[in-house]
Order: structure tokens, then sequence, then C-alpha cells
């Protein structure tokens, strides 16, 4: 220290304080945040993610607004018994489309990455309606308005327009609709076509018919409809065990 | 940006977060503890949060003493 | 409240801190009754009532928010203008930018309280509030950031007291997590609605990263501030060691923002990064205990005073439990450790050993000692403050001992594999497991809310004594003055 630093400089200029506080502040979140956005690594490649459909993501809006989250993970550990529970465990490609993360940070109830699948429509209805009457032991609230409410599906369109905003492949123009064909394939490119959000969206309900009515479109047939597709897009079948390993 | 990646690889943040760290943190402790002088004096800081009260006594005399007037 | 006897009322702004002292005490009333509520649910999930209103998962924000920026939020507005004015002995810059941050951050707690009712959120937690909120609160934030700055700049004194520096640091912190952390794109104008900038691991990463620095800048370095001020002046004697804070700020300011990622032990965020924040978690551990024995320390050679004075007690209290929470995050932040703990209760009782036990005793001691000196009078009774240490220490207590036990059951029986290499346990049979301690956890809650409830009838009785004793010293006045 030749030049004769004084700590007093700093504790009587409230300028500088303010400008190396800032400075000690910023670098672990510069270091740790920004190469995330920049590494190829960070997300792997792999074939199946897509964007969610017009219902798919209205389910997901329903999922966020109850607050699922937290008390529900999307995240499953590369653990023995969580793949033996959950399944393979998680990658970062499963929820690249993923506006905002739903991975969740506590677990009192079950993890939520892989359920799509593992019950029947009828079941998940059930369980949200009156959980104890499935699952005895459960803690989880009801949820018997999903059903007698219509889902509101005035802004479907906006909604995906805004998402395509922030990066979601939705196609508003023929262009990008034939990216999206060359991408995830004629079946899928349909799907995420803006312009047909609403007409999507009612086909999916109706054919899917999640909620056991087909009079309309409820809550609970875009919640089950996302909860079905969850942790489905990957078919990990045709990966090696150790495939995913390199890029952790 | 292409600079960033070099973070990316713990062989190498391992060491410079622990060579920044330990730098810093030891010139730091350097500078606080080093001199004897340098200690009495920051210690002198101490008393800022006592400095009030002599302030509060003085104003609160004013105060007597005005209330005392009317 | 326009009580004009302390010294102060004129030199000083004294006005916005009592306003935000008493809210402070308010939403600690609300917050923790919907805490003890939502506690409640999870034992006895009927409490639900079939309502979407009052449902666990719209209901918690309500909890977090009303505890973290209503009651934690104004109780560091109170004391940083307390403290700023007391130790630059300057008058706030501004009475009507005070004002306005008052006023403004009551409308975000209450927005923000309704909105997660009718189903609003952004699903990220402590950062729930929708972009018009979040608006809002970068306004109030820019505002209180000029108006401290400003405060300071008029200072009569030529230091900054440590305390500055650490309510300086929480207010720049805050200002920068907030944005980054609340990038979104509104579906439109005039829908509530918006989507995150970021996606999937980004998205993960940025919210933890202001998750955790919430507790690290909004939950600790604010409260160390309120320690630097507080304790010496309730112990009557300087602060042990200046030096000691100059290292415990530069080191704790640098560190803590590196550390968020241990949230994502074992996610799809790339290793490198969440090794990063354990290294730096850990070494956190020095910082926060040199905090920790600063604090301490200052009451050595008055250690009779813990016997005598429970505000004191409170504040020691507070800086034990300080200590013992900052030890137990580095631990879990050790990927073997977190691999058992994360997703588990644990992790609950973790946060409320440092926010029951560090944020809420030490601002209790704090306002303790604040609010008989803004109202220039006694507290209204010592007896009701023994009472409310005795049930806020037993309270966290019961909640801690609680969480622990269900935590680390949960890891273990969600792990156990029977002599076939099957799982031991299903979940249901885990969460029928938790059903005893989550009951425990809801009573420990029940006890540190009824203390709040004493502390704001004491405090509101304080007041009401305070203007009788003014009413009756101005009569006496007024009859000197008739008979002169």
């Amino acid at each position: 220290m030749n030049f004769n630093f004084k700590h007093e400089w700093i504790e009587t200029n409230i300028g500088l304080m303010a400008v190396l506080t800032m400075l000690a502040i910023s670098v672990g979140g510069l270091v740790e945040i920004a190469p995330l956005f920049f590494i190829d690594k960070t997300i792997e490649k792999v074939e199946g993610v897509r964007p969610y459909t017009p219902l798919e993501q209205r389910g997901r809006d329903i999922y966020q607004r109850e607050g699922c989250y937290l008390c529900h993970s999307q995240m499953i550990r590369p653990f023995r018994d969580e793949k033996l529970r959950y399944g393979h465990y998680s990658l970062a490609a499963e929820s690249q489309y993923d506006h905002p993360f739903q991975w969740g940070s506590k677990r009192t109830g079950p993890d939520l990455a892989r359920v799509g699948g593992k019950y029947s429509n009828e079941w998940q209805v059930q369980h949200l309606v009156a959980p104890r009457s499935m699952v005895p032991e459960s803690v989880m609230p009801n949820y018997p308005w999903l059903l007698s409410t219509q889902l509101d599906i005035s802004d479907t369109a906006d909604r995906m327009k805004a998402l395509r905003k922030v990066g979601v492949p939705y196609s508003l123009t023929q262009e990008e609709y034939k990216a999206n064909v060359v991408k995830f394939g004629e079946t899928v490119a349909p799907l995420l076509h803006i312009p047909d959000a609403q007409k999507n969206l009612l086909e999916q309900a109706n054919f899917g018919n999640y909620d056991g009515d087909r009079s309309g479109v409820s809550e609970m047939d875009a919640l089950v409809a996302y909860l079905q597709v969850l942790g489905t897009m990957v078919d990990f079948s045709k990966y090696d065990d150790d495939a995913f390993v390199n890029d952790r | 940006m292409e600079w960033l990646m070099w973070f990316s690889k713990p062989e190498n943040t391992k060491p410079v977060a622990l060579i920044i760290f330990f730098v810093t943190f030891v010139s730091i402790l350097l500078y606080v503890y080093g001199s004897k002088n340098r200690s009495k004096r920051l210690e002198t800081y101490r008393n800022i949060p006592f400095l009030d009260e002599q302030q509060d006594e003085k104003s609160l005399g004013d105060q007597k003493d005005t209330k005392d007037k009317q | 409240m326009a009580v004009t006897t302390y010294s102060g009322a004129e030199q000083y702004n004294f006005d916005i801190v009592k306003k935000f002292a008493v809210m402070s005490l308010v939403w600690a009333v609300i917050g923790m009754f919907v805490g003890v509520y939502i506690a409640s649910e999870l034992a006895w999930p009927f409490l639900n009532f079939d309502s979407p209103y009052f449902s666990f998962g719209r209901f918690r924000p309500v909890h977090t928010t009303s505890v973290i920026f209503g009651f934690g939020g104004s109780a560091l507005f109170a004391t940083s203008y307390y403290v700023v004015q007391r130790t630059c002995q300057t008058r706030l810059i501004s009475d009507g930018m005070a004002s306005f941050t008052f006023w403004g951050w009551m409308a975000i707690i209450v927005l923000a309280d309704i909105s997660y009712v009718l189903g609003y959120t952004q699903s990220r937690e402590y950062a729930e509030m929708e972009w018009p909120i979040d608006i809002l609160i970068e306004v109030v934030w820019v505002t209180y950031l000029i108006l401290f700055v400003g405060t300071i700049m008029r200072r009569k004194q030529p230091h900054i007291y440590v305390a500055n520096w650490f309510y300086l640091a929480f207010i720049l912190a805050t200002a920068l997590l907030h944005t980054f952390n609340n990038l979104a794109m509104p579906v439109d104008l005039f829908s509530m609605k918006s989507y995150s900038l970021f996606a999937g691991t980004q998205d993960a990463m940025t919210q933890w990263w202001y998750g955790h620095n919430a507790v690290g800048f909004f939950l600790t370095a604010a409260f160390l501030g309120m320690m630097y001020y507080f304790v010496p002046k309730q112990a009557g004697r300087p602060i042990y060691s200046y030096r000691l804070s100059i290292v415990h700020f530069w080191a704790l300011g640098f560190m803590y923002m590196w550390v968020g990622a241990h949230h994502l032990h074992w996610t799809a965020l790339p290793d490198w990064t969440s090794s990063l924040a354990a290294a730096f978690s850990i070494l956190l551990l020095m910082p926060s205990w040199g905090g920790m024995i600063n604090g301490i320390m200052t009451l050595s050679g008055a250690w009779d005073k813990l016997r005598t004075d429970p505000i004191m007690r409170f504040m020691i209290v507070a800086l034990s439990f300080y200590g013992m929470s900052t030890f137990e995050g580095p631990m879990m932040s050790l990927k073997e450790v977190n691999a058992l703990s994360h997703y588990t209760d644990w992790t609950v009782g973790h946060v409320h050993s440092g926010a029951l036990g560090w944020v809420a005793m030490i601002s209790f001691g704090s306002l303790y000692h604040m609010i008989p000196k803004l109202w220039d009078t006694k507290m209204y009774s010592q007896k009701l403050i023994e009472w409310h240490f005795w049930l806020a220490t037993i309270g966290i207590v019961l909640y801690i001992v609680a969480m622990w036990i269900s935590g680390i059951t949960q890891g273990l029986m969600w792990r156990s594999f029977d002599e076939f290499g099957n799982l031991q346990y299903s979940f249901a049979e885990s969460v029928a497991a938790m059903m005893p301690f989550y009951a425990m956890r809801a009573i420990g809650g029940m006890f540190f809310f009824t203390g709040a409830v004493l502390m704001l009838f004491n405090s509101l009785m304080t007041i009401r004594q305070s203007k009788l004793e003014n009413a009756v010293l101005e009569a006496k006045l007024a009859a000197k003055l008739a008979r002169a």
C-alpha cells in the first residue's frame, strides 16, 4: 500500500462508496449468470422438445396461478431413488421453452417433471377435485373450481405473441411456419401457429376430452392437458443411459 | 463476450476465485490490522452513534431554556 | 401523530419513522397470522375450505410478502431513516419523498397481497408481484435511494457510520436484483399476466441469484445495519471493533452474490455454476461470523445486562440465531448434504431460523429501543416485553426442531431401499409421517405470532400513554402561563 490508501476516503465519500459497493456486488452475478447465455453446452441437443400447444400453455398458466410450484418440483435429480420414483433425470433442454421455469424448491407433494401419462385423465380430474379421495394421506387442497370454471380463451393468441417476443418459436408468418415445419415436423408445426391458436385449442380440448365433459373447455381441460404432456417430449429409449452425463 | 466462456471451466474459475478472494482479503486484513496508528484512528469512529446524544442534550437544554422563557 | 415533544422533532423527520414503525408491527401481525394459517393448512387440509382465495398455493405468497416486505421492509425503512438522520445529524432531505416511500410501499404490499389471492403471480418465489406492481416498486425504491444518499450527502458528521454502509449496500443490491429478476413481457398493456424474459436454466439461475440475495441483502445486510446501530446504543457501549466491521462489510457484500446457485444443486444447471456457489457459500461463513462476533462482543464487560434488559436479550438471541443459521446455511450448500436436505422441510426450517431468529428478533429489539425514544416516553409494559421474548424464543425452537425432524425424515424416507433394491416408502407414506411435525410447527408459529400481537398492543399503549403524558404536560404549561 505505498500509494497511501485510506479507507477514510471511502467512508467520507458516499459516491465512491456507492460505486465500490456496486462493483463488489456485481461480480458474482456477472460471472455466474452471463456465461449461461453463451455456452452451447448449457442446454443439451436433444430431439422432441417443442413449445407447448395453446391448450397446454393455458394449462401451464393455471398451474402458475394456483401456485402449484410451491409444493411440487419439476426437476428430477440424478439419483437412484429419484430415477425409480420419478424417471430419468431432467434435462435443461426440457425446460428451454418454460417462461418462467417451474423447477420449484420444495416437495410437499411429489415431483411432477414426468407426471405426464402416469395417470389417466379421469384420475387426474378426480384427484384435483378431491385429492384425499384418491390418496388418503394427501394434504393437497381441493380444486373444485377448475371443473366449474370455463377457460377464458379470448387472449390465447396474445399470450402466444408475448411468448414469441421472449423467444418461444411460435409462428406468426408463413416463413416462421415453414421454419417450424423443418424444426418440429409437419404434425407439430401447425399447433404452434398463432393465427390458428383458438381453433387449435378448441380442437385439442374436444379431442382430448380431458375433463370428461365435451360441452365446453374448462380450466380443468387445460391443466390436465398440461400435466399429461409433462416430461413426455423426449423419448429416452433412443439414448444411452449416460448420453447426457457430459453435459452436466 | 467470448472471454466469459473462460469462467465456465471449473479448472479456471476455482483457482482464480481463490486467488482473487485471498489476495483481496489479505490486503484488506493487512490494511485494517497492519498498523497501530491506523488501528487507533479507525477505532475512534466507533463512537459516531453516541454523538447524537450530546446533541440531543444540548438541544433539549435549549428547549428547556425557551420553555422557561415562555 | 402530531406529537412534538422530543427534541428531535424539529431537527429530524421522526414522523416518517413513526409511521413505518407502527406499520411494521401491523404487517408482522398480519403476515404471521397468514403464516400460522397456511402452516395449519398443511397439517389440517380442510382449512383450505375449497376456496380458490385461501388455498395454500395462493395464500403462501401473501405470507412471504407480508412478512418480508411488509414487516421486514417497513422495519428497515423506519430504522434506516432513523439511523441515517441520527448518525449524520441532519434531517431527511425531503419530507415529501419520505411520505411517498411510505404510501408507495404500503400500496405495494396491499396490491401484491390482493393480486396473489386473485391468482396473479409471476411464480417466482419472493418476487411473485406481477409487472405493474414491479414498476411501482422500482419507482419507490429509486426515491428511497435518492432520499437516503441525499441525506448522507447533507450530513454534518464527516464520517459515514458503518450502519449506513450496510443500508446503502442493501438499497443498491435490492435495486439491481429486483430489476433483473423481473424482466418480463406483459401479454398486453391492460393484462396483469406476463411471461419471464428468460427460460428454463437461465431463468432458474436468475431467480435464485435474486432469491438468495433477497436473503443476503434484504434480510441480512440491512438488518446488520440495524445491528450496528441499535446493539451499541442499547448496550450503551460502542461496537466491539470498527476494523472488523470494515472487513465484514466488504467481504459480505462481495461474497453473497455468488452463492445463489446452491439452491440449484444437482439440477439441470451446469455443474460449474453450482460448485462455484458452494465454494463461496463455505467462505461466506467467515464474514457472517465476523459480524456476529462483532455484535455479541459489543456486550463484553456488560453481560449482566442480559439478565436485566429484555431488549438486549432480543438482540443477543438474534445474533446467536444469526450465527447458527449462517453455519447451517454453508453446511446445507455442500452437495452431499444438499442431496438430502433439498426439497424437504429442512430448508423451510433453515429459512425460519434466519427469518424468525435473526430478522424478526433483531427488529423487535431495535423497535423496542426506538419506539420509546420516538414518542419520548417509556414502554407501556416491561412485563409484556418479557412475555414477548419468551413466547418468541419458545416458538422459534418448536418451529425449527419440528422442521429439522420432518426434513431429515422426508429426505431419508425418499432415498431408502428395501432388501430387493426397491423404494421402501411411497411418497404418500412420507406425507403421512409429516403430520405431527406440521402440527408442531403450526403451534410454534402460534407462539411467535402471539408474541407479535403482544408487541403491537404494548406499542399502541405506549403511544397512547405518550399522548396522555403530553396532554398533562401541556395542561400544566397552560396553567402556568395563565397564572403568569
